[in-house]
């Protein structure tokens, strides 16, 4: 049973990830990370970790990965395919792959996976439940805990600031006036008096400003 | 045995948790046209109507006209459609709420024809984050559906919902966990076990969180006044604009089992699961029928909501997720956690 189980959720996971570098749609590369996500935490429940199953799909797979399909499709959904890169992004690459295989070939003749053969660490009752996990992070790995915490408060902040200075304020300044974004109209460009067919009021520009502002 | 319940102190056997799977379905879809039917009835009387009153008696059978309805009319699709997402996104959402709704608990573990069976889905040490986790996918059905439709009134349905449904996440899941500290578990039944033992139901010392929890659910599960991925004013009927028959039928079925399954958490969380109040103490066989009728009330508190409530703005609705809900929510936490420390 935990063979099969293995094998679906294994080959769901490399499918996945190939998915997301081969498909040109980057909506549905966003999706293979998706299933990529959830057979990894298939595969977290068959080592038994199931609160890091469950963290796995609430926030990866529930949170990231929506907000990714939600900017995708926002801005580049389906109507731009992706095309190969450059010749300079082929070499990057191709380097990354290089180091990448050369750190796993130093890992496995290191090892030289001795613990292949045997069984494993054995099964502790208790082990991957919450309350294992909220001990280890609270007593064993306070230190970096803590300081992940922090690192995800800068980020917060900095998203903030840069939210912020895109739109035109930086922090500690009044509200903006929202009538400075009501631009004047250029004529022919499709208001109401043009559609009815009137006759256009007037050759200058139009101003409405005046009237948002009471 | 399965593996999420691996950790469980006995084996139930196959047959029994197949057993249990029906019969939580079976239950589950019952609730669904329940729900259906109080929102319109309850909807009806609150504004001085009768509601649905000419299928069945008293109208009851309407909600049963309704599916058979839906299920006969034509399967329509957008020639802008992405064919199997679009028959894929309405699966998705049903699936995941019927997953959800197998923690909620109808009463502890029972002696059934000699073995022991647990009145519940399963009970995973995990507990409650089990229902946030097939949650979190069931936003993908509402997201993949508006986009495969290929219609902007979905498309900006979707999104909304989307945008709503992770920010009230976060609030709903922090607004549970002052009751997680109080209790030292995440299981639901020894949530349950531990308001017996306390003699006292947890919406009492658990208030802010029991109102940040019940606000959140609204939003969750897009009732009024949170409506907004569907603000038929706005968007026609949002993410399910361009779906017709019986793939509408799922997702008009999955918004009211979400109520269902949000109902179900608030009754174990906040108001003791199958326990009576003033120490009653029934026979066992009554324990799922006090959990129903428990859910039942929640439901109606979610219509009285509803028929009493405008529909807020965006950037309201987001303000309060963020600048209400959330701080309320972090500020219970911390305050239960420091009282449990200190009173230990």
């Amino acid at each position: 049973m935990s063979t099969i189980v293995f094998f679906v959720a294994a080959i769901g996971a490399i499918a996945g990830a190939i998915g997301v570098v081969a498909l040109r749609n980057p909506f549905y590369s966003v999706l293979a990370l998706v299933g990529h996500l959830l057979s990894l935490a298939a595969l977290f429940l068959l080592l038994r970790a199931e609160f890091v199953a469950a963290a796995q799909v609430v926030v990866y797979a529930g949170a990231v990965m929506v907000l990714y399909l939600f900017v995708v499709s926002y801005i580049g959904g389906g109507a731009t395919q992706l095309t190969p890169g450059g010749a300079p992004l082929r070499a990057v690459a191709g380097g990354a792959v290089l180091a990448l295989f050369a750190e796993l070939a130093i890992a496995v003749l290191g090892s030289g996976l001795k613990a292949i053969d045997s069984d494993g660490a054995p099964y502790v009752p208790g082990f991957g439940t919450p309350a294992q996990i909220g001990e280890a992070l609270l007593t064993k790995f306070l230190f970096p805990f803590e300081v992940a915490s922090l690192l995800l408060l800068v980020a917060a902040v900095g998203a903030v600031v840069l939210a912020r200075r895109r739109a035109g304020t930086t922090l500690g300044d009044e509200p903006e006036d929202a009538t400075r974004w009501i631009t004047p109209r250029s004529l022919f460009t499709g208001t109401m008096a043009e559609a009815v067919g009137g006759p256009h009021r007037a050759q200058t520009e139009p101003e409405p400003v005046e009237e948002l502002r009471s | 045995m399965s593996l999420v319940t691996a950790t469980v102190g006995y084996a139930e056997s196959w047959w029994i948790q197949i057993l249990k799977s029906l019969i939580i379905f079976i239950v589950g879809f019952s609730m669904v046209p329940l729900a259906l039917m109080m929102d319109r009835k309850l909807m009806g009387r609150f504004q001085n109507r009768f509601g649905p009153n000419r299928v069945g008696p008293f109208g009851a059978l309407q909600p049963m006209a309704d599916i058979f309805k839906l299920l006969v009319k034509e399967e329509f699709r957008p020639r802008t459609a992405t064919g199997f997402l679009f028959a894929l996104a309405p699966a998705i959402s049903i699936l995941t709420a019927c997953v959800a709704f197998a923690i909620v608990p109808f009463g502890n573990t029972v002696d059934i024809f000699g073995t022991q069976v647990g009145l519940y889905g399963i009970d995973p040490s995990i507990g409650v984050l089990f229902a946030f986790a097939f949650s979190a996918i069931a936003v993908y059905g509402l997201m993949l559906g508006g986009w495969a439709s290929g219609s902007k009134y979905s498309f900006l349905g979707a999104m909304r919902s989307a945008a709503q449904l992770i920010s009230y996440e976060v609030s709903m899941g922090l607004s549970l966990v002052g009751v997680i500290i109080t209790c030292g578990t995440l299981s639901l039944t020894e949530i349950v076990g531990h308001q017996e033992s306390a003699g006292m139901w947890l919406f009492i010392p658990q208030f802010v969180g029991f109102v940040v929890f019940m606000v959140a659910a609204f939003a969750e599960t897009s009732r009024p006044p949170f409506d907004l991925p569907e603000a038929d004013a706005e968007l026609v009927a949002g993410y399910n604009t361009e779906y017709g028959g019986g793939r509408f039928a799922l997702y008009y079925a999955a918004e009211y089992f979400h109520m269902v399954i949000a109902s179900g958490i608030a009754v174990t969380m906040f108001f003791g699961g199958w326990l009576l109040p003033f120490g009653i103490d029934p026979p066992t066989w009554v324990d799922p029928i006090v959990v129903l009728v428990k859910i039942t009330l929640v439901i109606a508190i979610f219509v009285w909501v509803r028929a009493t409530l405008p529909r807020l703005r965006y950037d309201q609705l987001m303000s309060l997720g963020w600048k209400v809900l959330l701080p309320l929510a972090t500020a219970n936490a911390l305050v239960t956690a420091i009282l449990v420390t200190v009173l230990d």
